[in-house]
Parts: structure tokens; sequence; C-alpha cells
């Protein structure tokens, strides 16, 4: 991975800081290679660093006493990975495992709370950010209930797609189980019944997107609520 | 009819409120306004800015959420423990869930723009909030992964806990018809889960309502889901509020 093509302005909260702060922060930002599987912090863990990825995806997962996980929510180039340390419970309680590889920035906890406590733009752009990531988490709970896997699968996929560039997915069967919940089974035939509608081509790991309306037509009306959210809450993200 | 008993009552009863250091507890004191939360009363809706928030003492509020297809899911309580209304705080205004009071008592309000404001200073207050909120966060992860794995009979037994938690007596009373609103499943899944519960002397269960006997035996039947959220919320309130 070329990490001399990272750009911290592939980040849209960092894209998205007044020029006084952007100055600020530059120098502090470290550019970090995130890999597949990487585990950012763990449940209960006291976090060292926040991280705003470029190109690579975060999932934050509850794991339960039996050890099953569940994820509850997606944070990509659009986000912070980290919340709790200007949230104030200093640890958290869920895991952050790097779910497709790539790129991103990270800055010390102590850098985060020194800016958010300037009780300024950073600190109304974080609070709001963190709205919206409630806002992912409460849908995803709703969700879970009352959705089929069809439409989550399709939701997922549309989720991920916004925080990449281009159409490719790179992610197997049984890396989005796990995040789903479910048994890789249902994913492979989930996934089956989308390819053959010609919504996505899937080989060994790798989903080409076909038709992104044809998702959005299929997923739950939980895609559509959260991004509404998002957009409605960081509208500095799409100027950005 | 639903009224609820007309008791003595102080802010404090609020967990919330009764942290606050004294500076700020007499500045919002002249402003905190005693109200009666009755049973269904709507305190905000999906999409609208809410006028104020809310610190029940003795009320308990449901935020659900309606799909589509006008089924419904709660998917946070809040009662002694916390406030209705963060997106207040968070800057947000609106959020797409409603907040309707679930069991009737009585709680503080205080208007919109005096949050705001206390939210401007970025001191005490605000860190109280932003903690409370990571509580919030926790529960609302857990009702995420309950979802997707716990079977009725579990969802019901976490969501009885949830509720004895923020009342002030042991008594609480359900209709099975609020209790399959509230996890989103059709009622006759609650009836045959309190049926087993009745059995194991869990509850008693007559007329539609479920009463709550033994909470030990619900707290074992529900260890894991609601240890790890109680623990969570514990360790959150008990933190000083120094920034």
């Amino acid at each position: 991975m070329d990490s001399s093509s990272n750009n911290p302005k592939k980040n849209q909260l960092l894209a998205a800081l007044p020029d006084v702060e952007w100055q600020r922060w530059l120098p502090q930002l470290e550019s970090v290679e995130l890999r597949l599987g990487q585990v950012l912090y763990e449940s209960g863990d006291k976090l060292s660093h926040v991280y705003f990825p470029t190109t690579a995806i975060a999932s934050l997962l509850y794991v339960m006493e039996n050890g099953a996980s569940a994820e509850i929510a997606v944070i990509g180039n659009e986000g912070i990975v980290g919340i709790s340390l200007f949230m104030g419970g200093e640890s958290t309680p869920s895991r952050a495992v790097v779910q497709s590889a790539g790129l991103g920035y990270r800055l010390t906890a102590q850098a985060m709370k020194d800016e958010f406590n300037r009780a300024g733009p950073v600190m109304h752009l974080l609070l709001r950010y963190t709205q919206a990531l409630i806002t992912q988490m409460t849908q995803t709970a709703v969700c879970n209930r009352h959705h089929s896997l069809d439409q989550q699968l399709c939701r997922w996929l549309l989720v991920s797609l916004d925080r990449l560039q281009g159409s490719e997915l790179v992610m197997t069967q049984e890396l989005i189980a796990n995040m789903l919940g479910v048994r890789r089974e249902g994913v492979t035939e989930a996934a089956h019944k989308l390819q053959e509608e010609g919504l996505i081509r899937y080989a060994r790991g790798h989903i080409s997107v076909l038709s992104r309306q044809g998702l959005e037509k299929r997923a739950c009306e939980c895609y559509a609520v959260v991004k509404k959210e998002y957009d409605r809450l960081l509208p500095e993200r799409l100027a950005a | 009819m639903n009224t609820p008993l007309r008791l003595p009552t102080d802010p404090r009863q609020n967990h919330l409120l009764a942290a606050l250091p004294d500076t700020e507890w007499h500045r919002w004191q002249p402003y905190l306004e005693l109200v009666d939360l009755p049973l269904g009363q709507v305190l905000s809706e999906s999409g609208r800015i809410p006028a104020f928030v809310y610190f029940p003492t003795t009320a308990i509020v449901s935020l659900l959420y309606m799909t589509q297809d006008g089924e419904s899911s709660e998917v946070a309580v809040v009662g002694n423990d916390g406030v209705v209304g963060i997106s207040l705080f968070m800057g947000g205004g609106a959020t797409p869930s409603q907040a309707v009071v679930q069991s009737a008592g009585q709680g503080y309000r205080l208007r919109a723009q005096l949050v705001k404001n206390e939210v401007d200073l970025a001191g005490p207050v605000l860190h109280m909030l932003l903690r409370y909120t990571q509580a919030m966060i926790a529960q609302v992860a857990q009702t995420a992964a309950c979802n997707r794995y716990h079977s009725i009979d579990q969802l019901m037994c976490r969501r009885l806990l949830l509720g004895l938690d923020r009342l002030p007596s042991d008594a609480l009373v359900m209709t099975q018809e609020l209790m399959a609103n509230l996890l989103g499943v059709r009622r006759e899944g609650v009836t045959a889960a309190a049926l087993k519960l009745q059995q194991a002397g869990v509850i008693r269960y007559s007329r539609g309502h479920i009463v709550v006997l033994d909470r030990a035996r619900l707290e074992q039947r529900t260890r894991e889901a609601h240890a790890v959220s109680r623990k969570g919320y514990d360790q959150l309130r008990s933190m000083p509020l120094a920034a």
C-alpha cells in the first residue's frame, strides 16, 4: 500500500475543518496503514488515539459475553473512530476493527482532547458527527429486529460503497456474515440472488456493484434514513 | 386511567440533575419546570426539533422508531438515570425517533435554548451530558446486538430489568400489548414468553398485565444481556465531573 498517496483531505471531517484548525492539526496527524482485521481498540480499552479513515473502513462491534459479535456501526472516510475520547467515558463498550484495508490518519488521545476542549467549531462538528453515528446505531437496532437478511445485505453493501472510491468491494462472505451476525450460508444465498438479478457480480471475495440503484431499491428504509441524517447533520461533507 | 401519584418531588431524584455542581444547579433551578408525564404523552416527534429536554424523576420514557410498515421498535429507555432530548445538545435538533412516555410519572423540563446556552459554555454540564450520551450509546448498541441474537424471552427479561432499574419501587406493571410494541414483536410471542416466565415464578401474568415477582431470577435469566449494560452505566455515572 502506497502511504505517500494518503491525504488528510480525503477524510471528510478533516476536510471540513476551518483553516485555523486545519493548520494546527496538520503537523499532528500521522498517516497510518490500516490492515484488514486490525483491532483499533477493544471494548474496555483506554484509547491511545482516534482515527480518521481515508481509504480504509472500520466496523464498531458490540461483543457479547459468549463471544458473538454484532456490528453496530460502520465508519469510513466520513468520520472518526474513537468518539469515547471526547464523550468522556475514557473507555468504550465496543470493539473497533478494520473491515476494509486502506489508509487513514490518527491523532493522539491528548491532542484530540485538547482540541475538543477548545469548545470551538471542532467541538460542534464532532458532536454533530456523533449524533449521526448514534442514528446509524439506532437504525441498526431497528433493522436487526424488523428487516430480512436480503435487505440488510443490500444496506450493508451500500454503506460500504459510500465510503470507498469506485464500485468494487474486497470482502469475503465470511466477513460479511460476521458483520451481519448471520450464518455464512445465508450470505451466500442472498448474494447469489443479487447476482442473478444483475445487481452485483461476486467472485472470490471481490464484489462489483453493477446497479447501485437496484441495491437501493432492495435495501430496507434504514439505508436512506441514515444517509439523509448524515447529509443533514454534516452538510460540509457534501461541499468538501 | 393512569394518574401519577402526587408525592413530594425533588429534581435531584433525577441522577443527572443530582450530579450538577452547585453553581450550575443554582443557575438551572429557577428554570426547571415540574411536569406530569402521563402514559402515552409524546414528548418529541420524529423529525421535529423538541422544545424542551426532559429529566424524568418517576416517569419512564421510550425512544421509539416507527418503520415505514407501521411497526414500532423501542431503541432506548430513559428514566431517572437520564435526559430526553440528547439531539438538542448534540446540535442536530431533530431525530428520526420519537419520545413517548411509557410509564406515567413526573419529571422536570428545561427549555431547549437554555440547554444550548449551557453547551456553548462547554463546562461540567456539557461533560456530564456527554457521559450520559455515552451510556445511552452503550444501551442502543446492546439493543442492536440483542435484536440480532436474542429470543423474545431474553428480550423481554432485559426490557423488564431496564424498567425496574428506573423505577422507585420494585413494582413494574406493563401490558403485553405495550411490551410487544416496544420489542417490535408480535403479541402472541409476548404471551408465550410471559407464560413461560410465570411458570418459572419470575412474573405474575394476569389480564394482560405483567407483574415482576422475582427480580433475582429475572436477572439470572438475562444475566448476559443486562449485566454488561448496567456495568457500563454505573462506571459512567460514577465518574467525577471534572473534564
